[in-house]
């Protein structure tokens, strides 16, 4: 055949979708069940090393300690922001449509951060620094998304 | 762990993750997807140190490192060199959608190729009826349905003809 044909450009659309289910464990399933049947937020405390993990996991991260649903404690409601990001383009990836602000927040008595939404707020006065409290959704299922997102104090 | 631990229900989440996206195919598999879709044509390209024939085509070739220049036209019948027999659906990459379970998947070296080409194959799901060195014709979508990517090819079915050692 002619070996200077122009097959020109092309692009081809593909489309990948994975399920999947994510099983919270006994630990995560106490935290979700409280969260969603009482609207309160437990983290984890290790004794040794004094600190309060948000959420709530079975073993310390810092000194392997197992830990227990005796040491869950409640913690917030109320946080503060540690960093946040404003997110301004489409990814099928984010649950929520874009634009949005993600923000890492420490509630009061825990020692770590969470990533969440931040919601009924002017982006443009977004400070890391800010107390912050949240806002529960209607219809909770046992999810992380049972609270819709915290919002200014 | 202690019973006490034990909560009342445990929690899990169903979870999709869905990613739509869109490759530029360059020159050669452009090349190799028009002629698909346009002629319903199968085309390799043969490296010019070992005379190995890849497809789908590319530049280089993998064991030399030469680059590749002379395409070569393929037939639609092939020999199938490997297959499984699927008991979990696979999602299919060009639509996202699971392909109901049970079917065979297989590898098929088309004539006058050195690599295989792996697809669906059009036969019960039996593995006392399927043998590796069967011949194999590929099943192209019509002309009008086909759209440039691997879907344009159905599925693989048994051609006439001895098995092949």
């Amino acid at each position: 055949m002619t070996e200077e044909m122009d097959y020109g450009v092309f692009e081809v659309d593909q489309h990948i979708t994975a399920h999947s289910r994510y099983y919270a464990g006994w630990m995560g399933s106490h935290f979700y069940i409280r969260l969603r049947d009482e609207k309160k937020i437990h983290g984890v405390r290790c004794e040794s090393c004094a600190k309060v993990f948000w959420p709530p996991r079975s073993t310390c991260g810092r000194c392997f300690s197992q830990l227990t649903a005796d040491d869950l404690v409640e913690i917030g409601p109320e946080g503060t922001v540690e960093t946040f990001t404003r997110v301004d383009y489409e990814e099928p990836v984010h649950p929520r449509r874009a634009p949005l602000i993600y923000a890492v927040i420490t509630l009061d008595g825990a020692d770590t951060g969470m990533a969440h939404f931040l919601g009924e707020v002017d982006f443009d006065r977004i400070e890391i620094g800010m107390r912050v409290r949240p806002v529960f959704a209607e219809e909770r299922k046992g999810h992380i998304l049972d609270i819709a997102y915290f919002k200014p104090v | 762990m202690s019973q006490t631990n034990m909560p009342r229900e445990f929690i899990s989440v169903p979870m999709t993750v869905d990613v739509p996206y869109r490759f530029a195919a360059g020159k050669y598999l452009t090349r190799f997807l028009k002629e698909l879709r346009d002629n319903g044509r199968f085309f390799g390209i043969k490296c010019p140190s070992c005379g190995r024939v890849q497809m789908p085509p590319r530049i280089v070739c993998a064991p030399c490192h030469v680059r590749n220049e002379e395409w070569v036209e393929l037939g639609l019948e092939g020999t199938l060199v490997g297959f499984t027999v699927m008991y979990l659906p696979l999602t299919d990459p060009t639509t996202g959608k699971p392909h109901e379970p049970p079917f065979v998947y297989g590898a098929v070296v088309l004539d006058g190729a050195d690599s295989s080409l792996s697809h669906l194959v059009n036969v019960e799901p039996d593995v006392e009826k399927i043998k590796v060195g069967m011949r194999m014709r590929v099943v192209l979508r019509p002309r009008e349905e086909r759209t440039g990517d691997l879907s344009d090819i159905l599925y693989f079915e048994p051609a006439a003809g001895p098995v092949q050692d």
